[in-house]
């Protein structure tokens, strides 16, 4: 395996985003600590790294919600060392019109800008990864593979694209008076790329799942923890034929409900404690525990496949859990790769929460979403 | 509303002109010789008045049945289903196909309203139910949107025991019939494969 190469985000540039007005940041190779009251702007800063990477919210905000109140368009630039491209620009106007400049070059298709400066985010909130619906595991699934696989990432538009397609026209067949129907027309793209992602999300559940349980080990977990891939598709041998026959048996009953039952927007990353669903038996430590290895794996993904050692975006991360827990996941972070820690941008309400191993990272503050930084 | 903002919205609907470009033609035809802006009007009046859908194949045509449907030289047991009739003029552009045609008048779009209902596919499936039709040749655009619209016209005309066929015009060689050129198109004719 060739050695991940370390993305550093060596400044940042940012206008109109959320509650900064303006903000420009010059960032050392190991990162800033960042410290701030709830509420000041130390998420919406790491939100503005993120959407370098997504090109929309990471916490699923609408693009024009994100434009700073009265101003008519956001900003957000970065130089950048390490990943394919060095320079992005991107501008959001209120009316949804997005402009991605790519090392100064106009990159008009999403998808080809897609994951330009590879980051994972670590919070609190992403304990929603394990006690939240499946449409958040769903979620995670897609950004770690969308953002490492070209195949995946192509699949997934066609299949989200098909399918609002033949909702519509159950939708539509359903209507008084609709003497014909194409909901057949779109299940063969449905089976198509559908099985794509299924075989996608297979592999690389299988891939990661022994790394999975260790991670949760090595945190300090007791109980053996464990991902499983969760689809009526997962044990499948032709998938595309197993989906395309599932559509075809379905289309009364997705007739009926106006909607398609069959495929994988349906499935989920079942999380389990022992042979329990860890959702309903595990304790809000344990479900952190494993929502931490769910970001430990996303970053060894972005390693593995993507050859890239992503920005580390830590938002108060270690705030629920106990110092033992805490260290353990610093080490972590640390040994996961050749190249060290990766370049790391960490939040804190307050000073003395800083952890021992980034006491030596550069100090800023945020204050209503200014930024300053503070004399060493 | 005043003549000038009249025209200028009337001008502004039109694909690709905009409020500006709006107003600008319509200073310029105030500037022109009134004889001008009359032949104007009365060229768009014939042009709704005399502009008909092809009975048979849902061209656009001032006879009827069209000139293409009327010609004793073209293959009449050949049908080449496009989505537009402006589709019709890309592959006349190959100077190959001998057929005939027949215009979808779009293709399924269910998010837009565009369903099957909404299409000449009945007329299609009539027509080629009325018998001498050797072969059907689909050539919607190698979208999403086309392709599906290709299975449906598939699946409604599979029991008529007619060949249909689907012309090969790649992803790669980039989407719309009426932005391919003729070449292009030629061959994607020529490697058409059959529908199953
Ligand atoms: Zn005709």
């Amino acid at each position: 395996m060739t050695q991940a190469s370390r993305v550093t985000l060596s400044s940042i540039a940012i206008r109109d985003f959320r509650n900064i007005e303006r903000a420009e940041l010059t960032i050392p190779p190991d990162g800033i600590a960042l410290v701030g009251d709830n509420g000041q702007g130390k998420t919406n800063f790491l939100e503005a790294i993120a959407y370098l990477e997504l090109l929309r919210s990471m916490r699923g905000v609408r693009d024009r919600d994100l434009t700073r109140f009265g101003a008519t368009a956001f900003h957000i630039g970065c130089v950048s060392a390490g990943a394919a491209v060095n320079r992005v620009g991107i501008g959001v106007e209120r009316t949804g019109k997005k402009r991605i400049m790519l090392d100064g070059v106009d990159t008009p298709r999403l998808t080809d800008a897609l994951g330009a400066l590879p980051s994972v985010c670590f919070s609190p909130a992403d304990i929603a990864l394990i006690a939240g619906a499946p449409a958040e595991r769903r979620r995670y699934l897609d950004i770690a593979l969308a953002l490492s696989s070209k195949r995946y990432l192509a699949a997934l538009r066609q299949y989200r694209a098909a399918l609002a397609r033949r909702n519509a026209a159950l939708r539509e067949a359903a209507r008084p008076g609709a003497r014909h129907s194409s909901v057949a027309a779109w299940e063969p793209a449905l089976a198509e790329h559908g099985a794509v992602i299924v075989e996608e999300r297979r592999g690389w559940v299988a891939e990661g799942a022994t790394e999975f349980t260790r991670l949760c080990a090595d945190i300090g977990e007791r109980a053996k923890m464990q991902i499983e891939y969760e689809s009526p598709l997962a044990a499948a041998a032709d998938v595309r034929a197993a989906l395309a026959e599932a559509l075809h048996k379905g289309r009364d009953h997705d007739a009926r409900r106006m909607i398609t039952h069959a495929g994988p927007h349906r499935d989920d990353l079942a999380v389990t404690l022992g042979t329990r669903d860890l959702r309903l038996v595990g304790s809000a430590g344990q479900q952190r525990t494993a929502a931490i290895a769910l970001r430990l794996l996303e970053a060894a993904t972005f390693r593995t496949r993507g050859g890239a050692q992503p920005v580390l975006l830590l938002d108060d991360p270690f705030a629920e859990l106990d110092r033992k827990r805490a260290s353990r996941v610093l080490a972590l972070l640390e040994e996961s790769s050749a190249t060290g820690l990766g370049q790391t941008i960490l939040c804190v309400p307050r000073e003395d929460e800083i952890p021992a191993a980034f006491t030596r990272l550069e100090r800023w503050t945020v204050r209503d979403g200014v930024f300053a930084r503070v004399a060493s | 509303m005043s003549a000038i903002e009249d025209l200028v919205t009337e001008l502004s609907r039109l694909p690709t002109i905009g409020k500006k470009s709006a107003l600008r033609l319509t200073y310029h035809l105030l500037k022109q010789p009134p004889e001008q802006s009359r032949r104007l009007a009365q060229v768009l009046g014939t042009l709704t008045e005399r502009v008909r859908l092809c009975e048979r194949c849902f061209n656009l045509t001032e006879e009827q049945p069209c000139t293409i449907c009327k010609d004793p030289r073209r293959d009449a047991a050949t049908i080449c289903v496009v989505e537009e009739a402006s589709d019709i003029a890309a592959v006349e552009r190959t100077g190959e196909y001998r057929g005939v045609y027949h215009v979808l008048g779009g293709r399924l779009s269910p998010l837009d309203g565009i369903g099957p209902d909404e299409l000449t596919v009945t007329a299609l499936v009539q027509r080629v139910g009325a018998g001498g039709i050797r072969e059907v040749i689909v050539a919607t655009n190698p979208k999403l949107e086309g392709e599906a619209t290709a299975l449906y016209v598939q699946e409604q005309l599979s029991s008529l025991g007619v060949l249909v066929s689907r012309i090969a015009l790649g992803m790669p060689v980039g989407g719309d019939l009426e932005y391919a050129d003729g070449v292009t198109i030629a061959q994607a004719i020529a490697s058409r494969r059959q529908m199953r």
